[in-house]
């Protein structure tokens, strides 16, 4: 049996609800607290809590390192693009109000702080996941006694 | 005599609560009970900013401080050791000096702060108003405090992302993402 | 209807109330407890039944609202993650080589009969 039974078994149940627990604190924070730099440190505990139970070496194959590489220049990348969006679609750098015609309701805001907070999200979660990588990547093996 | 405010014995036992954990935190030798320490630290401030009615900025601490900085200073520590060696007297003397000075200071700033929730205040009466007021009217959102900080205040946003991003590269490029290997360059 | 906010009220005070007992005990079982694994009970008690019934308290005073809903996954999560937690620490405990606080019979650590042992 086993030796960390209990936990993987818990673990299998509750990471998923943790990344959806993310992703609706990104998507809430327009009507709740939240926002990108929330959910990009909440997704990023998930897999760190998989990273920890499983091991490494299976983290690295459910989130490799090169996703990470990408993820946190893409974050910045999103950001950016969203205000040369507005810029070529004729408003100021980071206008939302030209990102949709819908003027009464706002939409082009809320498109607007949608994408750039995923932006953040995207950011946040690979710079958390780099950290983690380059420390506990390098731990020794601590042998069983020596706690 | 006016009316004894009980909610006040909240704040007064929080930061009595810091103020223990953080004398704590300087007197352990034993990093472990430290860096567990710390995070029970970011907790109590998380609970404190709560009592201030900061939800979004103790949601953040909570996840932040009390989450992936305990992971993170653990698996540093890992790499290091299980005890601080210990200081020698002068630098004791010498902390204690620039800490009285530094604290001495900010005692003295604080009889000029503005009282908590004035209206008044300049965070308050500049833009903060503004900002609170034209919200429902320019951007149609409930939470003020993502339409200042995504809409409002994009550019600042933009510059903590970049920050961020900053500190990644720095580690990606220090340390490497793949440590266990012995590539070529890598130290 | 009033005598139902009533009898809705005095539920949640007393939840409330046994749930702030549990919490009490476990803080006082944690500091007066002899041994490392007996703390742990009482912190797991502390983390999981008193935080429950507190929640069930809550729950019953926000009604049927959608605010009832959050409480409830709240208390669903916690019933899950606490004991797992209280497990790790004392299991983490047990395979370092900490040894309970037993009177008289000493039983082998199943690490030193590992040869034969399947469990």
């Amino acid at each position: 049996m086993n030796p960390h039974l209990v936990l993987r078994v818990v673990s299998k149940l509750l990471i998923p609800l943790i990344v959806v627990f993310g992703l609706y604190v990104h998507f809430h924070g327009d009507y709740s607290p939240g926002g990108g730099f929330q959910a990009g440190v909440i997704v990023a505990a998930a897999v760190i809590l998989y990273a920890l139970i499983f091991g490494i070496e299976n983290a690295k194959q459910a989130v490799p390192t090169g996703f990470v590489r990408f993820m946190a220049a893409f974050g910045v990348l999103l950001y950016g693009g969203t205000g040369v969006a507005t810029l070529i679609l004729g408003g100021n750098f980071l206008d939302y109000d030209v990102l949709h015609p819908d003027q009464a309701h706002h939409t082009g805001q809320h498109i607007g702080i949608l994408l750039v907070e995923l932006g953040v999200l995207f950011t946040v979660f690979s710079v958390m996941m780099a950290i983690f990588y380059a420390f506990a990547g390098r731990a020794p093996d601590i042998p069983e006694g020596e706690w | 005599m006016t009316e004894f405010d009980w909610t006040q014995l909240l704040d007064y036992a929080l930061m009595g609560m810091l103020l223990a954990v953080g004398i704590a935190i300087v007197r352990l030798r034993n990093l472990f009970a430290a860096v567990m320490l710390a995070g029970v630290y970011s907790l109590i401030s998380a609970a404190w900013f709560v009592t201030l009615d900061a939800v979004d900025v103790a949601f953040t601490e909570a996840a932040v401080g009390a989450g992936i900085s305990t992971v993170l200073m653990l698996a540093a520590m890992l790499l290091t050791a299980r005890e601080a060696e210990p200081v020698k007297a002068i630098r004791h003397w010498a902390a204690l000096i620039v800490v009285s000075v530094a604290g001495a200071a900010l005692f003295y700033a604080v009889g000029d702060m503005p009282v908590y929730g004035d209206p008044n205040s300049p965070a308050n009466a500049y833009v903060g108003m503004d900002y609170i007021t034209s919200t429902p009217n320019d951007i149609a959102i409930p939470n003020v405090v993502t339409a200042v900080l995504a809409s409002y205040r994009g550019f600042d946003t933009f510059g903590e992302v970049v920050v961020i991003f900053a500190a990644g590269l720095g580690v990606m490029l220090l340390l490497g993402l793949n440590p266990g290997k012995k590539t070529g360059g890598e130290e | 209807m009033d005598i139902l906010l009533l009898i809705r009220d005095i539920a949640s005070i007393a939840l409330l109330a046994v749930g702030v007992l549990f919490v009490l005990a476990g803080a006082i079982g944690v500091i007066r407890l002899p041994d490392f694994y007996t703390r742990i009970h009482a912190a797991g008690v502390t983390d999981t039944l008193g935080a429950e019934l507190i929640v069930f308290a809550l729950m019953l005073q926000a009604g049927f609202t959608l605010l009832a809903a959050k409480l409830l996954l709240v208390g669903f999560i916690l019933f899950l993650t606490s004991p797992t937690a209280t497990h790790a620490v004392a299991n983490a405990a047990h395979r370092a080589g900490l040894n309970p606080l037993l009177s008289r019979h000493q039983p082998p650590h199943p690490r030193d009969t590992e040869t034969g042992e399947k469990s």
